[in-house]
């Protein structure tokens, strides 16, 4: 398909020099669970499990569309999850039954 | 779908999200992945739970604080600037600031000839062991779009403006190194100790896009 | 038995030989092209600089590993040398708008980099 190439060619983070509008001066204090987010990519990285430069790449595989809608620590946690896959050192299944039994706890 | 779709629809990097989690609906779904991640990891003995306390006490301790009194240090001892032009981690690391994500730093100094501005097109590298972690705003599109194509528009949004006799370099993170721009010492300052030059010198005097001493209208939302 | 002394040349000693890759291919104030290669996946090197000349500013040290490769994984890529590589605005964009010596500054690794031709 015409035009498909440049979403290969182009990472979705590569974004340099394109258009954009003006830069809305926002920020806002971290969420408590991004900030452990955080802190889990440094420990995880301190044990050699997954280094910054994965995490990247694991980032930009997610696709544009994932990369255009999750907010930054939401695409960390997705990568970090695909990417303990690929190492085998978690499987899908257990991660689904974790967060059910997160969720359950939640809920109290 | 055209990249123009990809560019401009699915933008959420205003990170909104958090507005639209409905408040006291319980955790959302990526939090509960984070939480799940880190039990799992945990009870599989990759990882302990004190080093996730930890590393939050770590990223606590980091704040534009510590970019400040290197700034603050730089302007009132040569020596010390010289040392941190030559290698800004290793002057930081005279301060007691330790590099914990094996990064290097460079600092940037800002002159009446030359003004200094940092940016990461590809991800959000910035020097988080001297200044904390990034504002939203150095993180999203607008700013790694524009910042390395159109540097002196991007300045104007921020309320600074560079004449034409000076020069604008814009540096690019994508490997090792991360950036600090020593910003120039505001005027009438000859008199200032260190602790009062360090409050003028804000987070975004060491991006790069204000100059020291000029008030940040707008932080945290 | 007597080890034979090495020849020494101005202090320096002669002879030994650099492995691979070792020794930095460009010095500062080299002028060099970006390759304009398109990998599929994983990539540090932006596309607004594929194809783009510059100057080196300076020689990254120590040698580092291709931050390409690292992103497949633990103990993944070789070591070569990253170079701070200097452009004109004018050079990359082509309706830049602000002073003509306005500058990007970048990090690119040896194997994105050819000398540019005079």
């Amino acid at each position: 398909m015409k035009g498909s190439e440049e979403l290969v060619r182009r990472l979705p983070n590569d974004i340099g020099g394109i258009s954009a509008g003006p830069i809305q001066r926002t920020d806002h204090e971290l969420e408590p669970w991004e900030k452990r987010c955080h802190a889990l990519a440094d420990v995880i990285d301190f044990h050699k499990i997954l280094n910054t430069e994965e995490k990247r790449k694991g980032v930009e595989a997610l696709g544009s569309e994932i990369v255009g809608r999750l907010s930054y620590y939401e695409r960390w946690i997705v990568a970090f999850s695909n990417i303990l896959f690929q190492k085998r050192i978690l499987t899908p299944r257990e991660l689904a039954e974790k967060m059910d039994e997160v969720a359950a706890r939640d809920r109290g | 779908m055209s990249t123009q779709d990809t560019e401009h629809e699915h933008d959420r990097d205003h990170d909104h999200a958090h507005d639209e989690i409905t408040a006291g609906d319980g955790i959302g779904y990526y939090e509960t992945m984070e939480i799940a991640v880190r039990e799992l990891l945990v009870s599989k003995g990759f990882i302990k739970p004190e080093e996730i306390r930890r590393q939050l006490e770590v990223l606590d301790s980091r704040t534009p604080a510590l970019g400040a009194r290197v700034v603050a240090r730089a302007w009132l001892d040569d020596e010390f600037r010289a040392r941190l032009l030559e290698n800004g981690r290793k002057a930081c690391e005279e301060l007691g600031i330790s590099f914990y994500d094996d990064t290097q730093l460079i600092v940037l100094e800002n002159t009446d000839k030359v003004h200094n501005l940092i940016v990461c097109t590809l991800c959000s590298c910035y020097p988080r062991p001297v200044l904390g972690l990034p504002p939203d705003w150095y993180k999203n599109k607008p700013y790694r779009a524009r910042a390395i194509s159109e540097p002196r528009k991007v300045l104007a949004e921020f309320g600074t403006f560079i004449p034409n006799d000076v020069d604008v370099r814009v540096s690019d993170s994508t490997a090792m190194i991360r950036y600090l721009v020593l910003p120039r010492r505001p005027e009438g300052t000859e008199t200032y100790n260190e602790d009062q030059l360090a409050s003028l010198v804000t987070r975004d005097s060491m991006i790069g896009v204000v100059a020291a001493g000029v008030a940040d209208p707008r932080t945290v939302k | 038995m007597a080890i034979n002394p090495v020849p020494i040349d101005a202090g320096i000693i002669r002879g030994v030989i650099l492995a691979s890759g070792e020794a930095p291919l460009f010095s500062p104030s080299d002028r060099v092209e970006i390759l304009a290669r398109s990998p599929v996946g994983h990539y540090r090197v932006p596309m607004y600089l594929r194809g783009k000349f510059g100057v080196v500013h300076s020689i990254v040290e120590p040698s580092a590993v291709d931050n390409e490769e690292e992103g497949y994984g633990r103990n993944a890529g070789s070591k070569r040398h990253y170079y701070r590589v200097s452009f004109l605005m004018s050079e990359v964009w082509a309706r830049y708008a602000g002073s003509p010596r306005d500058e990007l500054r970048i990090e690119v690794f040896e194997t994105w980099l050819v000398r540019a031709r005079a």
